[in-house]
């Protein structure tokens, strides 16, 4: 049972700093070890989820979600009042999707999403975060420069062009609707989801590209 | 707690690693972190103790870490503050009385685990909300929770409630195995507000923050 107890965690973080190999490589390895002779996992069960996040769950899911918004209004509607609802039409609800709002970039407004605290993420929607997502620079200033963090993504936004970033401080997750490119007016929604990219639905990709999908 | 975690507006960070870091996972130690941790292996912790043993890392690894190694360490620390693990078989490597094997899953039994873990963090109202969508509010100053959800460089600040969410449990006391509610609310401050004049007027940044976190301004 967790003892809840602020000093005893710090203490034992002290304790594991001084006594225990650093080597994150090593740390796992042990983790693990103890985890499987425990009897709380099996190294298979591990296998399963490694190939279940690289297979199955991931950025490809948000894709499907944004190009139905894309062709049929009335999925958009529902997706943009209650995204956990709208997700279950696909079977996509899950880990840390609870409470999911789907947010809609505009001419106007430019949606991103971060989380200065930790690294909280849609994880059932959109899979693993990358690695920037959960970098301490991206989590320092995103808030405070969004503009020129845009920038470092090749997002050159105008001034006039709002940006509203969401820091994830609670157990709310947002994906961000991106719009619809130019020229894709025949395409269905299979074809649409291909040019759906991952950074686009967290907020630092704004202009998708209809050619070569 | 004021810890080295609390990274919103620090500045000094320097470039995004957009495509070094564009993967999830850069090695295969980084995967099985993240299926061991998926798994629930520290079954007692809730989802905020397991935050607030993050921000108890020692400072100076928290910022030096990768993502996977500070869960690593974290979840050590998490199994032997739980009684799961002892310091010696940490040390040792291995436990001296293993236990019977776990039952292995397979990845449909996973990816239908994962849609089942939709969890609701809503909770029964039970006092009306101080606060509606469209009033101007303030944050505290000053927390002196051991964990908390209201980051520095939004404190003693004023914005706009934007949204209303009902009560949601409250981390503060989540992190230390209490599980009441609070109103939750979506609160808009404008760019210029947190970080001076030179700002976008037109950006604004939003934070979910439970009541206890504002006063009316």
């Amino acid at each position: 049972m967790s003892t809840f107890d602020s000093k005893h965690a710090a203490h034992l973080h002290r304790h594991i700093h001084s006594h225990v190999p650093s080597d994150p490589a090593l740390r796992v390895k042990a983790l693990e070890s103890l985890a499987v002779e425990k009897g709380l996992i099996s190294s298979e069960t591990i296998d399963a989820w490694v190939e279940a996040y690289s297979e199955h769950i991931g950025p490809m899911r948000g894709a499907k979600v944004v190009a139905r918004a894309w062709v049929d209004p009335g999925f958009k509607t529902r997706l943009l009042a209650d995204a956990t609802e709208a997700i279950k039409e696909f079977g996509f609800e899950g880990n840390a999707t609870g409470h999911l709002k789907a947010v809609e970039n505009t001419d106007a407004q430019h949606n991103m999403v971060v989380c200065t605290l930790c690294s909280c993420y849609p994880f059932s929607i959109l899979g693993m975060s990358p690695a920037w997502y959960k970098s301490a620079a991206y989590r320092a200033r995103a808030v405070r420069e969004p503009r020129t963090v845009l920038a470092e993504f090749g997002v050159n936004l105008p001034e006039e062009v709002a940006v509203r970033v969401w820091d994830s401080t609670a157990e709310l997750r947002y994906l961000v609707v991106p719009q619809r490119p130019a020229g894709t007016d025949d395409w269905d929604e299979d074809r649409l989801s291909g040019i759906v990219t991952r950074n686009s639905m967290i907020g630092t990709d704004r202009v998708l590209k209809a050619g070569g999908a | 707690m004021d810890g080295i975690h609390d990274l919103g507006g620090k500045e000094g960070y320097g470039p995004v690693p957009v495509t070094e870091g564009d993967a999830p996972f850069a090695h295969d130690w980084e995967q099985r972190m993240w299926g061991l941790a998926r798994e629930g292996i520290c079954p007692s912790m809730t989802i905020d103790w397991f935050r607030h043993g993050l921000e108890l890392m020692v400072p100076g690894d928290y910022l030096t870490f990768s993502y996977f190694q500070k869960w690593a360490t974290n979840y050590l620390m998490l199994m032997v503050d739980a009684g799961q693990i002892t310091l010696e078989e940490l040390e040792r490597g291995y436990v001296l009385e293993p236990a019977d094997p776990a039952r292995t899953k397979t990845v449909d039994q996973i990816v239908e685990q994962v849609r089942r873990a939709c969890t609701d963090f809503s909770v029964p109202e039970e006092t009306p909300a101080h606060f509606a969508v469209g009033d101007t509010v303030r944050t505290l100053r000053q927390i002196n929770h051991n964990h908390t959800r209201l980051p520095a460089y939004a404190r003693d600040c004023v914005g706009e409630v934007i949204a209303h969410h009902g009560s949601h449990l409250f981390p503060d006391e989540g992190a230390h195995d209490r599980h009441v509610g609070q109103h939750l609310y979506t609160v808009s401050f404008s760019a210029q507000e947190l970080w001076g004049d030179d700002a976008n007027p037109r950006d604004t940044v939003t934070l979910e923050l439970w009541e206890s976190y504002l006063v009316p301004a």
